[in-house]
């Protein structure tokens, strides 16, 4: 792509939609801002269904003899729990929400390029998530096929949910997916073709760096997750046998012939390991920023830090059988891809040391996305040091049907992930409702969720130790294998998991009493240097910029800068408007 | 400039700033849905890529049986490339401002795309009646669903058609982007009529 200057008379002033009624203004709106909102709101909701199914599958695990639920409600609480967090939370919330609200604002732009488009895009994620939902009510209930939805047991008799659920679940990720893909050009396109005068590539934060790479990595991998979802569709309906092998029945031959259940495991996870860093870059970037701006520093290795993000978007391609160890492959197939996964950690961990240098005699603020932050760093490290584990063939191979995994996965990009975005929003919350989000309640939400989570999944890591396999509803006779302290330890896992819970309930409640009740933000309450702070209006309005468009002066990170009166620089302040500290003739030059 | 000079930018330093503040905030010089059609054609191309992929995967198990190719294919084949054609011949039409001409070939392209679509239909009958269905032999499943998604994207592709033929029949100011539009739609075709040449390639050697 080009970066070369373009005479401004090619550039046409977009116009901006203007809605005539209060329908298609606050319901079927085109402002990306409102629907940054709607995303965000649904996929709360939904998010919460998932999160209430995991207290279920805890208490059962806990105390097997209430037997809250039977073992095929089990399963189904498993799958719709993983799919629902993984795909219409996460990346619903990183890049319908956040994508949706920052990039316009971030980038200097009136709104997203294409605003029709974009809503359609969220109300075709709307019908995905109602068309999961259903499968909740439907004969025979959900899919209770595993996240991964591996065939041939994914649609066969005795799998729950494999009269309805299991094709509910397929059409709605293909719906997901067109949706997702009218977004998706959208924020691509909004970044490379839509930003201010004066805002290069380089000049962006890393929250749309993050956004923009994840963006491109979902645009090319959902097409792999549509493919094997359409084809397990059409053996399912069809009776076709891409993926069902000679099966046998209930003593019946099944019409099923030669298919290879590999093959789909190929292609799910082709989908699925760059869905890791979908949800993982734009949180890579959004820390980063909020790490600078609470810490007040700039970003240390700026451009390193957008090589790694690019970096990692590209080897995300690479690394997917190191999911299938387990599936019979070559051993020399399983070498190839420990090597890429051991490799990918080499600009991960180029993140890791920049943001604690970032820190590193910054002044640092423990706000509460300070708070979130901090937690991410030491969780994603943690969860990231597992991965090395079980990136290695032979370390994966005993361990991969153990509570090792689930603590690795739900700490490397469930809890980190989730504590970014819970950061991000108590950054942004002042910008998009012009409150302040409650600073007591805020701090009990940190503290519980931190140290819950880790009382959760680092006993997790032990019980995978000793052997004590996942997904069985209940240990049963195979109890007797382990040390009592496993049962022990269940029970401490799943109240920490209740604790966690009702700490995201008191967030809940501090957002909408907050909302109406909060302290009154002062404009730009962080000091950032970001162009979403410097809008006429706070919350922004439609249009975001007033009359002018801002202009771009210098990048995101000028924080205590020498010779500068203030911590920061806005974006959009040139040298010459830059109050500078007594002692200074200009920026970084003391008088003589 | 590459993209590896500018990932190598250094925007903090104030030489870089003074080149950086005279950028206009695009990448490349380019209308908007220009932009919009290649990356959303590069998405389709990695759609296709990976159905491919999986028909050659599932290709090398046993059961895979040979798809007699009906000849209607290349009858089918010859009028989506007409289809282009004329889709080629518009757009030079529009860009020299004879919307009338223009006009008549948009029809002609989209009478041609139906033509193509119900050919395919045809020949799915033709197989049906042979006795092959999706569920007899994965090679004549992957016909079935490789064909349907090429004709759901030409029927995408058509109401795009009728947006720009309709606009065809409303009197043009002179700064309207109709020549663009029919072009972008030309572009998608031409895309389509390689998506299916290659198919159809695939579908031969195998």
């Amino acid at each position: 792509m080009s970066e070369s200057i373009i005479p401004e008379s090619e550039l046409e002033e977009v116009e901006l939609y203007h809605a005539k009624s209060w329908w298609t203004e606050k319901v079927f709106t085109q402002d990306a801002k409102l629907i940054a909102i709607q995303y965000g709101l649904t996929a709360f909701a939904i998010g919460f269904v998932a999160l209430v199914l995991s207290w279920f599958m805890r208490i059962q695990i806990a105390f097997p003899e209430l037997s809250i639920i039977s073992e095929g409600t089990y399963y189904q609480f498993i799958t719709m729990h993983g799919m629902i967090m993984v795909v219409y939370l996460l990346t619903a919330l990183f890049l319908g929400a956040f994508g949706n609200y920052m990039i316009p604002l971030m980038v200097g732009a009136r709104d997203m390029v294409f605003p029709y488009l974009n809503m359609v895009s969220y109300w075709t994620y709307l019908v995905a998530v109602l068309v999961l939902f259903v499968s909740f009510f439907t004969p025979g209930g959900p899919t209770g096929a595993g996240w991964t939805l591996y065939p041939p047991q994914a649609i066969l008799g005795g799998t729950p949910g494999q009269e309805s659920g299991i094709i509910l679940m397929l059409v709605s990720l293909c719906i997901f997916i067109v949706g997702f893909t009218m977004g998706g050009l959208n924020y691509v396109i909004t970044i490379l073709q839509a930003r201010t005068r004066g805002m290069t590539l380089m000049r962006m934060p890393l929250t749309v760096w993050g956004i923009f790479t994840a963006t491109v990595l979902a645009l090319f991998a959902f097409p792999a997750l549509f493919v094997s979802a359409v084809m397990m569709l059409f053996d399912k309906i069809l009776l076709t046998s891409f993926f069902m092998p000679a099966l046998v029945e209930f003593g019946e031959n099944l019409t099923y012939g030669g298919g290879s259940p590999i093959l789909f495991q190929h292609l799910f996870w082709f989908f699925g390991h760059p869905e890791v860093y979908i949800v993982a870059l734009p949180a890579f970037g959004i820390v980063s920023d909020l790490i600078s701006i609470h810490a007040r520093k700039n970003i240390f290795g700026f451009r390193m830090m957008v090589w790694a993000i690019v970096g990692i978007g590209a080897l995300s391609f690479i690394v997917w059988a190191h999911h299938m160890y387990v599936s019979g492959m070559n051993p020399y197939f399983g070498f190839f891809f420990a090597t890429t996964t051991l490799i990918i950690a080499v600009p991960t961990a180029l993140k890791v040391y920049n943001w604690i240098l970032t820190l590193w005699k910054g002044n640092i603020n423990l706000t509460i996305p300070m708070l979130f932050c901090l937690g991410f760093i030491v969780t994603f490290l943690n969860g990231g040091l597992t991965g090395l584990f079980l990136g290695n063939v032979i370390v994966d191979v005993p361990l991969s049907d153990t509570y090792f995994v689930v603590a690795h996965f739900h700490m490397v990009m469930g809890i980190a992930p989730v504590l970014v975005i819970l950061g991000a929003i108590y950054h942004w919350f002042p910008l998009i409702t012009g409150k302040m989000l409650h600073e007591g309640m805020g701090r009990f939400h940190f503290w519980v969720t931190f140290v819950g989570s880790y009382l959760i999944y680092f006993p997790m890591h032990y019980l995978g130790f000793i052997g004590v396999p996942r997904r069985y509803y209940e240990m049963g006779q195979t109890e007797a294998l382990y040390t009592s302290s496993a049962a022990d330890l269940n029970v401490f896992i799943t109240l920490a998991a209740l604790a966690v819970g009702f700490a995201q309930l008191v967030f809940i409640f501090n957002v909408f009493w907050s909302a109406k009740r909060g302290i009154i933000a002062e404009k730009n309450p962080w000091n950032a240097t970001s162009l979403e702070w410097q809008t006429p209006e706070q919350p922004p309005i439609h249009g975001n910029f007033g009359k002018e468009l801002p202009v771009v002066y210098r990048w995101a990170y000028d924080y205590s800068v020498p010779g500068a009166e203030d911590d920061y620089i806005p974006q959009d302040v040139p040298n010459e408007d830059v109050k500078l500290a007594d002692g200074y003739s200009e920026l970084g030059v003391e008088k003589t | 400039m590459s993209i590896f000079s500018t990932l190598s930018q250094k925007p903090w330093m104030a030489d870089q700033a003074a080149i950086d503040n005279n950028h206009i905030g695009q990448a490349v010089s380019m209308p908007l849905p220009r932009v919009a059609l290649y990356v959303l054609m590069a998405v389709i191309g990695v759609l296709f890529s990976l159905f491919s992929v999986a028909y050659i995967g599932r290709m090398a198990y046993g059961d895979w049986r040979t798809l007699p190719e009906p000849t209607l294919l290349w009858l089918n084949t010859a009028i989506i490339m007409l289809s282009s054609i004329s889709f080629h011949q518009a757009t030079k039409n529009a860009k020299e401002n004879q919307i009338k001409r223009s006009r008549e070939y948009l029809l002609l392209s989209g009478v041609l795309t139906f033509g193509f679509i119900v050919g395919q239909l045809f020949v799915w009958r033709e197989l049906v009646s042979f006795g092959y269905f999706a569920s007899t032999n994965p090679s004549y499943a992957f016909f079935y669903l490789l064909t349907a998604l090429h004709i759901l994207h030409l029927a995408g592709g058509l109401i795009a058609w009728t947006v720009v033929t309709i606009k065809s029949f409303i009197p043009q100011k002179e700064t309207s982007d109709f020549a663009l539009k029919v072009n972008l739609c030309a572009v998608y075709w031409h895309f389509l009529l390689i998506v299916w040449a290659l198919l159809f390639t695939m579908l031969l050697l195998t």
